[in-house]
C-alpha cells in the first residue's frame, strides 16, 4: 500500500511559514481556498489573504498588480484554470514583465485529478507554461518535496508554476536526496543500463519498475527532473551520453511535458534513444488514480517496456 | 485661479494632440483615433491630478496609471515625454527597433509607464492588485485606469469589477473613454454593451458621467471620486475618437492609420503646431 501525502497541505504549511518571516508574501485564491486548504494562510495572514471570487483572469492579473507594487503574491488553484483559461494575463501581464507572481496549480495530472473527469484533470499544463519565456516551472514528486519547491520559487526573484495535487498523493522514500531548483536528483543508481527521467507524482511507478528492470538484469538510474524549466541541461546530457537510452516518465500529455523537454535536448546535444511514457495526447476519464494511470499506459509495466524498448533501439543503432 | 489652471492644461493638451499626430506621422505606425480621445483625461491626470515626480519614477507612494487601453499609448507617450520621464526627442521613433517607445506600452522599457498593456480588459484587475498591495504596505497612493468602451466587453472587467466593490477600493478610479467606436465600428453596432453607467451602478460602483474633453468636469470628478474611500469609482467619460483633428473625427479608419504629409500639415495647421 502507497503511503499518501498531502501536496495541498504542504504548499500552504509552507507559505504560511514564509509569510511569518516576510511581511511582503502574500495568497490569491480564486474561490480555491478549500481546494487548497488555504485557511490555515488566511486565519493567520488575513490581511494578505485575498480571494478574488471565481475569477482566475481576475486573481493572475490582480497578483502581477501587486507584485508590481511590492508584494511576492502566491495564486493558488486548479492547475488548468491558471494555466489555461488566465494563460493570457499570466504570459503578457507576469512573464513579460517578470513580476515575481507565483503560480501554484492543483489536480496536476490524470491521476490527481482522478474521480473528477477531464474538467478537472489537467495534462496540459506543464506544456503550455514551458512554452511561454522566463518562467520556472517545477513539478515536485511529493509533499515533502513541495515544501523544498515553495521555497526555492520563493526565493528566485521571477515568475514560477508548481505544480501540486488532489491531497491524496504518493510520497517517495527518497528525502535524502536534496533538493535544488534547476538541478537534477539522482534518486536510484544501479548503473548506466538505461535512465529513467521523471518528475511528479509518478515518480514512484518509475522506481518500481527500476527494481524491475534490475531484477531482470538491466542496471537502470531514475532521475527526479522536478525543474522542467530552467531544465538542468549539463546534468541530462552528461546522463544520456553516458546511458544512450533513456525512458521519460510523467503524468502529462507526451506531447509538451517532460519527454519533449529530454527529446529536444536529446536530439540537439546528445542523440539517444527515448521512449516516452505519458498520457498518449488523448482525454482521459474519471477513476480511481492508480487505475487511471494503468489504464493509460503509465503502469510499471509499460514504464519496463519502455526502457527495453529504448535499450533495443539503442543496441540496434549501436550495431547498425 | 480654477480658470488659469484648466487655460493651463488646455494648451498641454493641445501639444499632446500635436505630439501624437506628429509621432504616429514621423513613425508611420500608431492609432491616432484613440490616443486623441483619451488626451484630455491624461493630460488632466499626469499634469494635475496625480501624486508623481519624474525625478523619482520609482517612488513607493506614487500615484499610478494604468493605459489599460494600450493602443493610445502615443498619448501617454507624450504626456510622459512632457513631464521629462525621457527626452522629447525620442517620440518620433516610436515603434522602432532601437527605440524604449513599444507598440503598446511596456513597464520595463519605458521610464514612467507603471504597467504593461495592450491586450484589453486588463488595467482594471491589476489596478486592483496595486491598490490592495498599497494597503498592505501602509501606501495611500491612487490607482487612475484609462480604459475603452470596446474595452468593457472583456470578461475580465466585471470579474474586477466584483472584486474591487469587495473590497471596498476607493483609491481605485477608473475612467471609461467613451468614444463609441471600437476596432470594428461603432461599439453599438458590435456589442450589446450599452447603456454602460447602471451596470457599474448595479456592480457597486461610484459612478459619475463627464464630458471628457472638458478640464472642469474632468478635475471635478476625480475630486469627486477621492472624496468616497468606501467604493471604486467609475467616471464615463463621453469623448470624440479622433478629437481635436476635425478630418479624423467620424471615420473610423483613423482607429489605425498614418496621416500622410499633406493630412499631417492639416493636422498642424488645426491645433497650431509646428510643420517640420
Amino acid at each position: 500500500m502507497t503511503q499518501l501525502g498531502n501536496t495541498r497541505v504542504a504548499f500552504i504549511e509552507t507559505l504560511t511559514e514564509i509569510a511569518e518571516q516576510d511581511p511582503r508574501a502574500a495568497l490569491v485564491c480564486a474561490d480555491s481556498v478549500l481546494v487548497i486548504k488555504g485557511k490555515a494562510f488566511a486565519e493567520k495572514h488575513p490581511d494578505r489573504f485575498f480571494d478574488v471570487g471565481i475569477a482566475e483572469q481576475n486573481a493572475v492579473a490582480c497578483a502581477a498588480g501587486m507584485a508590481a507594487c511590492g508584494l511576492v503574491p502566491f495564486v493558488a488553484t486548479y492547475a488548468g484554470f491558471i494555466t489555461m483559461r488566465a494563460c493570457e494575463q499570466v504570459r503578457t501581464f507576469v512573464a513579460y514583465p517578470g513580476l515575481s507572481v507565483k503560480l501554484v496549480g492543483a489536480n496536476g495530472g490524470i491521476s490527481a485529478g482522478e474521480r473528477e473527469g477531464v474538467t478537472h484533470q489537467f495534462f496540459e499544463d506543464l506544456g503550455i507554461m514551458r512554452t511561454i519565456p522566463g518562467i520556472t516551472v517545477v513539478v515536485p514528486a511529493d509533499d515533502s518535496q513541495v515544501r523544498h519547491a515553495t521555497h526555492a520559487i520563493y526565493r528566485t526573484p521571477g515568475p514560477a508554476y508548481m505544480r501540486i495535487g488532489s491531497g491524496r498523493d504518493p510520497v517517495v522514500d527518497c528525502d535524502d536526496v536534496p533538493f535544488e531548483l534547476g538541478k537534477v536528483r539522482v534518486l536510484l543508481d544501479h548503473g548506466r543500463d538505461i535512465v529513467l527521467f521523471a518528475n511528479g507524482f509518478v515518480v514512484n511507478r518509475a522506481l518500481q519498475a527500476a527494481e524491475v528492470l534490475r531484477q531482470g538484469g538491466i542496471r537502470p538510474l531514475v532521475v527526479d527532473v522536478h525543474t522542467l524549466k530552467p531544465l538542468d541541461r549539463q546534468a541530462i546530457v552528461k546522463i544520456l551520453d553516458e546511458t544512450g537510452a533513456a525512458v521519460t516518465v510523467e503524468d502529462h500529455n507526451i506531447i509538451g511535458g517532460l519527454g519533449s523537454a529530454i527529446a529536444e535536448l536529446s536530439v540537439e546535444e546528445c542523440p539517444a534513444a527515448i521512449a516516452r511514457v505519458g498520457l498518449r495526447d488523448t482525454y482521459p476519464r474519471s477513476g480511481e488514480p492508480d487505475a487511471l494511470l494503468d489504464f493509460y499506459h503509465m503502469s510499471v509495466a509499460d514504464i519496463v517496456q519502455a526502457a527495453k524498448t529504448a535499450i533495443r533501439k539503442r543496441d540496434r543503432g549501436s550495431q547498425a | 485661479m480654477m480658470n488659469e489652471a484648466i487655460r493651463r492644461l488646455e494648451d498641454i493638451a493641445r501639444l499632446i494632440r500635436i505630439d501624437i499626430v506628429t509621432m504616429i506621422h514621423k513613425a508611420g505606425d500608431g492609432h491616432p483615433g484613440a490616443a486623441l480621445s483619451a488626451a484630455d483625461i491624461v493630460t488632466a491626470l499626469y499634469f494635475h491630478a496625480m501624486n508623481i515626480d519624474p525625478a523619482y519614477p520609482d517612488k513607493k507612494d506614487r500615484d499610478r496609471f494604468i493605459l489599460s487601453k494600450g493602443h493610445g499609448c502615443p498619448a501617454l507617450y507624450a504626456a510622459l515625454a512632457r513631464k521629462g520621464y525621457f527626452p522629447h526627442a525620442d517620440l518620433v521613433r516610436l515603434r522602432s527597433l532601437d527605440c524604449h517607445l513599444q507598440g503598446h506600452p511596456d513597464m520595463n522599457k519605458t521610464p514612467g509607464v507603471d504597467f504593461t498593456s495592450g491586450s484589453l480588459g486588463n488595467g482594471i484587475a491589476i489596478g486592483l492588485g496595486m491598490i490592495l498591495a498599497g494597503r498592505v504596505g501602509g501606501c495611500d497612493y491612487f490607482t487612475y485606469v484609462v480604459t475603452g468602451d470596446g474595452e468593457i466587453q472583456e470578461g475580465i472587467v466585471w470579474e474586477a469589477a466584483m472584486s474591487a466593490k469587495k473590497y471596498k477600493v476607493g483609491r481605485l478610479i477608473v475612467f471609461v473613454d467613451n468614444n463609441g467606436i471600437q476596432s470594428g465600428g461603432p461599439v453599438d453596432q458590435v456589442s450589446g454593451l450599452n447603456p454602460i453607467l447602471p451596470k457599474w451602478e448595479a456592480f457597486g460602483w461610484h459612478c459619475q458621467e463627464i464630458d471628457g474633453h472638458d478640464f472642469g468636469q474632468i478635475l471635478h470628478a476625480v475630486e469627486n471620486a477621492k472624496a468616497n474611500m468606501e467604493q471604486p469609482s467609475l467616471i464615463l467619460a463621453h469623448t470624440v475618437k479622433g478629437q481635436g483633428v476635425p478630418f479624423m473625427i467620424g471615420d473610423n479608419s483613423w482607429h489605425k492609420r498614418v496621416p500622410t504629409v499633406e493630412e499631417y500639415r492639416e493636422a498642424m495647421r488645426v491645433l497650431g503646431g509646428p510643420c517640420s
